[in-house]
């Protein structure tokens, strides 16, 4: 077949015209799929950072923290929030103990893997647990390098404390069957200028917390102390750093520790 | 209708008792998975074996057996077909068959492990691109009406042919005239027809192996030991290949025998296939060899106890054996009946042998590659029951598995009940096929696509120093007087810099800058992310103390403090200076006003005293969603979303052209013209 100039110009004003289109249309449907401003609740009421430092110097390894947060949050048995680890990094150093809540990381895997958005990062660094949505599908626990997330196998035994009030995301209760459960910072706790539950509760003091913005964190004992400060010079690590996962949970070292170490507890 | 095409149907047409038997047996098993399956709904996953250590188990292992499985039609028809092979005519719709039967079972398997299947809806509710979850249902989504149309469309000629038969109860040979779609066997049709196969073909290859990279996605997007593998995309096409394979040999085997195909059926096929499974088998060791010893020569980290706990550990008597039993037997196996010539008569028997090894081989692996890794956790397991770090499936999670098996069969047995699974029109043909291509030449094919895909991050740490200013206040002497504290703050400007002699702590520490891809998988800077926190200036607070008179207060001890939203962040004390002035200079990473108190404890000249006043430090960054984060915005970001939307929706699009446009429309005006064109003739 043969084509006219007219024809192959005709062709190129047609061809032209047909990507002005395509591209309109597919504009359109990007700015739709591809949205830019965040969903309301992705926003924090306030603008804070949070952060948390735990002093692993000051931790006798009592769990106070883990049964405050039990009590605060009616957490199903067999799930610890906050848990704390008995570690040894090698023979040599010795054992210490490892108080682990959720690290709330600025990178986190488990909000990149869930398919539902039913956990998500706030403005406020808190990676929230939302249950209305979540489908339990354990994306995020084969994500959770931390093992900071646990999963209702069956209906939690319900009190009826936890059953007076309705569900929220920040209180986390009622607990329902199916679900994944996580520590959330007590965020509602954090409206009302309160600890969470685990610092306020640590007899040791060593739980500290607070707003990155502020560059202070507190503990139970009332010591307000410069967050970048403590970071800088107590040598604060992350946990596994290595993996990229940015958490917002801060550790001292375990240096010239105070009290017995796992280890030391047992032979006594 | 000759007697080759008689005795093809007998499979459709006659019934045995033993059929019957078979089915009755089957439907049992279903029953009790599904008495199972009600047992979980209603109790919820504590009926299986699963807990927060190992949260996946046997469904995820069926899971991706099962899809593995059924990568089979897309081998052995497509490609065989993309090739123009002639013995593949044969076998291509029971290979189709295992394709479409396994998706139907393997996809279902995933619901079956939701903990919360009544919120499926979610899924595409609110679904997020960005989770390799919402790829699967995609791709397997994808992948199934693929297959499905393209065992249905190379049906419609016997479907038409069915239709004919008048042996058949009435309620068949009426779903066959609805199914053939009003074939009437022109050549018009004939070419549409060929034309929609081809390009089915061609694009269910790319497809097929996108989706079971996107199944082994699901692990290795994690961080897990074991799974956390640049292999593992190409290494699950290649074992579901190996596995799909052998699924369609032992299948041509069962079948061979029950509908006495034999005629059909050769030894050249088992021959054909079996070099295919055999090469197969050589590139899955290969794979192996290269996962395991990758980890298993460095045994870094926590690899180190999965590597153990594999090759020497709890699981070592079951690795070695699936290693032996799936990989090694089949190998040799084979080469022994194929390359033997003393042993070729046992061809069918040898290599049908092999598939059945390799396919139960390949569920144990994948078992193997689930579970181990989730009981290498990073942390140890502790203060945890035996129940809770050992998984053990439960009756309930085997008689699912069982029960999935028997849904398998039972389709297969059913449909090939109802539909020929010998292609009646695509075997009947000029002549007997001839030629036998050669397996080498095909499998080119097959090699492609299974580039591995690999990510790189890149992390280059810079440090910045900022430097700090010293302040040097020279005391003088001043009478002493009562108190009134005043307090002013300023911000201190910098000079560019400034040599320092103060330890304080000064800038912002080591920003650890990403060369990863962060900014394009994530929106680009200008879209909503966090702002990088710009340095808050230095804030020098000023105090003044002095009698009621204005009598400076010189060289007393001044207390600062800031109160913070949770305490009283103590600033430290400074001596006033002559004029009764001290200044403290503050280059806390802070941003927002804060209430600053001066106080003052009083002594023999003066009285306490103690002023706050709110000071401004830099202002707070916008809220937003951390920079470093990657892909986790609750909405799609185009860096993920583009290629996997792109891809899947093509695919759609194809489907709607070969079946929508070609087979439905094109087809039915091909018929119209041709009839339009018998009456003018008449």
């Amino acid at each position: 077949m043969d084509v006219s100039r007219r024809g192959f110009f005709g062709f190129l004003v047609r061809g032209a015209a047909a990507l002005v289109a395509v591209g309109a249309v597919s504009k359109a449907l990007a700015s739709r799929i591809f949205r830019e401003e965040l969903p309301a609740r992705s926003i924090a009421p306030s603008n804070q950072r949070w952060v948390m430092v735990i002093d692993l110097a000051k931790c006798d390894g009592c769990r106070d923290c883990t049964k405050a947060c039990r009590a605060m949050h009616f957490v199903p048995p067999m799930q610890d929030w906050i848990k704390v680890f008995e570690i040894t990094d090698n023979p040599t150093a010795g054992a210490y103990w490892l108080a682990r809540p959720c690290m709330h990381c600025d990178n986190p895997p488990c909000v990149r893997g869930c398919p539902v958005g039913a956990t998500f990062k706030r403005t406020d660094g808190i990676v929230m647990q939302d249950n209305d949505r979540c489908i339990g599908c354990r994306n995020c626990i084969a994500q959770c390098p931390y093992g900071a997330r646990s999963f209702n196998w069956a209906d939690p035994p319900h009190t009826a404390q936890e059953m007076a009030r309705p569900y929220s995301m920040e209180y986390m209760y009622p607990h329902r069957k199916g679900t994944v459960e996580k520590c959330g910072f007590c965020p509602h706790h954090l409206r009302e200028g309160k600890l969470p539950a685990c610092a306020s509760a640590c007899t040791m003091g060593a739980v500290y917390f607070g707003d990155e913005l502020e560059d202070a964190v507190t503990n139970s004992k009332g010591e307000t102390i410069q967050f970048t400060k403590i970071t800088k010079r107590g040598a604060a690590f992350r946990l596994m750093e290595e993996l990229g996962t940015e958490p917002r949970v801060y550790y001292l070292p375990p240096a010239n520790r105070k009290y017995p170490s796992p280890v030391e507890k047992q032979h006594a | 209708m000759n007697a080759r095409e008689q005795n093809l149907l007998k499979s459709v047409t006659v019934t045995t008792w033993r059929f019957r038997i078979w089915v009755g047996f089957l439907l049992a098993v279903l029953a009790v998975g599904a008495y199972a399956y009600v047992l979980q709904l209603r109790q919820g996953l504590v009926v299986t074996g699963l807990r927060d250590q190992v949260s996946w188990g046997l469904y995820i292992t069926n899971f991706v057996f099962f899809i593995g499985i059924s990568h089979a039609g897309t081998l052995i028809s497509a490609i065989l077909r993309v090739t123009d092979t002639e013995w593949r005519r044969p076998i291509t719709r029971m290979a189709e068959a295992i394709t479409v039967f396994a998706l139907c079972i393997g996809g279902p398997m995933v619901i079956v492990d939701l903990g919360r299947p009544d919120r499926m809806w979610n899924l595409f509710r609110y679904g997020r691109i960005q989770s390799p979850i919402i790829w699967d249902v995609l791709s397997v989504s994808t992948y199934l009406v693929g297959c499905l149309l393209y065992f249905f469309i190379p049906m419609i000629p016997d479907l038409a042919l069915l239709a004919d038969r008048h042996e058949l109860a009435p309620w068949r040979r009426r779903l066959y005239k609805r199914l053939s779609l009003g074939w009437t066997g022109t050549p018009g049709e004939k070419e549409l027809l060929e034309r929609a196969i081809g390009v089915m073909a061609v694009v269910i290859i790319p497809l097929a192996v996108s989706v079971h990279t996107v199944v082994s996605w699901i692990f290795a997007m994690t961080l897990r030991p074991g799974w956390d593998s640049s292999i593992f995309g190409p290494y699950f096409v290649i074992g579901a290949i190996y596995s799909g394979a052998a699924g369609v040999v032992f299948s041509m085997f069962v079948l061979r025998r029950i509908y006495r195909l034999e005629a059909y059926i050769e030894i050249k096929h088992f021959r054909n296939l079996g070099l295919l499974l055999l090469s197969f088998a050589l590139l899955y060791l290969y794979f192996n060899i290269n996962e395991y010893l990758t980890i298993g020569y460095k045994v870094e980290g926590p690899e180190r106890r999965l590597v153990y706990d594999l090759f020497f550990g709890r699981y070592a008597g079951a690795f070695w054996t699936v290693q032996t039993v799936g990989v090694i037997v089949p190998l040799l196996l084979m080469l022994t009946v194929l390359a033997w010539p003393r042993y070729r008569q046992f061809t069918v028997q040898g290599v049908s042998l092999a598939a059945f090894l390799v396919v139960i081989g390949a569920w144990a692996k994948r078992y193997l590659i689930i579970v181990p890794t989730l009981q290498t956790p990073f942390l140890p397991a502790q203060h945890l029951p035996e129940n809770w770090t050992n998984y053990t499936p439960t009756w309930v999670e085997w008689s699912i598995t069982a029960a999935a098996l028997a849904g398998f069969l039972l389709i297969y047995t059913l449909l090939s009940k109802l539909f020929p699974i010998v292609s009646i029109w695509e075997t009947r043909a000029e002549g007997e096929p001839t030629s036998e291509v050669s397996v080498a030449g095909a499998s080119r094919w097959w090699r492609r696509g299974t580039a591995a895909n690999t990510t790189a991050l890149v992390l280059l740490a810079a440090l910045l120093v900022f430097p700090s200013r010293a302040q040097a206040k020279a005391p003088r002497k001043l009478p002493p007087q009562p108190t009134v504290i005043t307090i002013e703050s300023h911000v201190v400007p910098t000079p560019a810099s400034e040599p320092t002699g103060e330890a304080a702590p000064s800038q912002p520490d080591s920003h650890r800058v990403y060369f990863y891809a962060g900014p394009w998988l994530n929106h680009p800077p200008p879209f909503g992310g966090q702002e990088e926190k710009t340095e808050p200036p230095a804030i020098a607070v000023v105090a003044s103390l002095r009698n009621p008179d204005g009598t400076p207060a010189a060289y007393k001890a001044v207390t600062f403090a800031l109160q913070t939203g949770f305490g009283v962040l103590q600033l430290g004390s400074r001596p006033t200076d002559a004029r009764g002035h001290v200044e403290l200079v503050l280059r806390d990473q802070r941003y927002g006003a804060y209430p600053i108190t001066v106080s003052f404890s009083g002594d023999d000249e003066f009285a306490p005293a103690t002023s706050r006043q709110k000071v401004e430090f830099g202002l707070p960054p916008a809220p937003g969603l951390p920079r470093t984060g990657v892909l986790i915005t609750p909405y799609a970001t185009p860096g993920i979303g583009i290629p996997f939307l792109g891809f899947y929706g093509f695919m759609w699009v194809v489907f709607t052209y070969t079946f929508g446009y070609l087979v439905l429309y094109r087809m039915r005006r091909v018929r119209q013209e041709n009839g339009n064109r018998t009456k003018g003739g008449d």
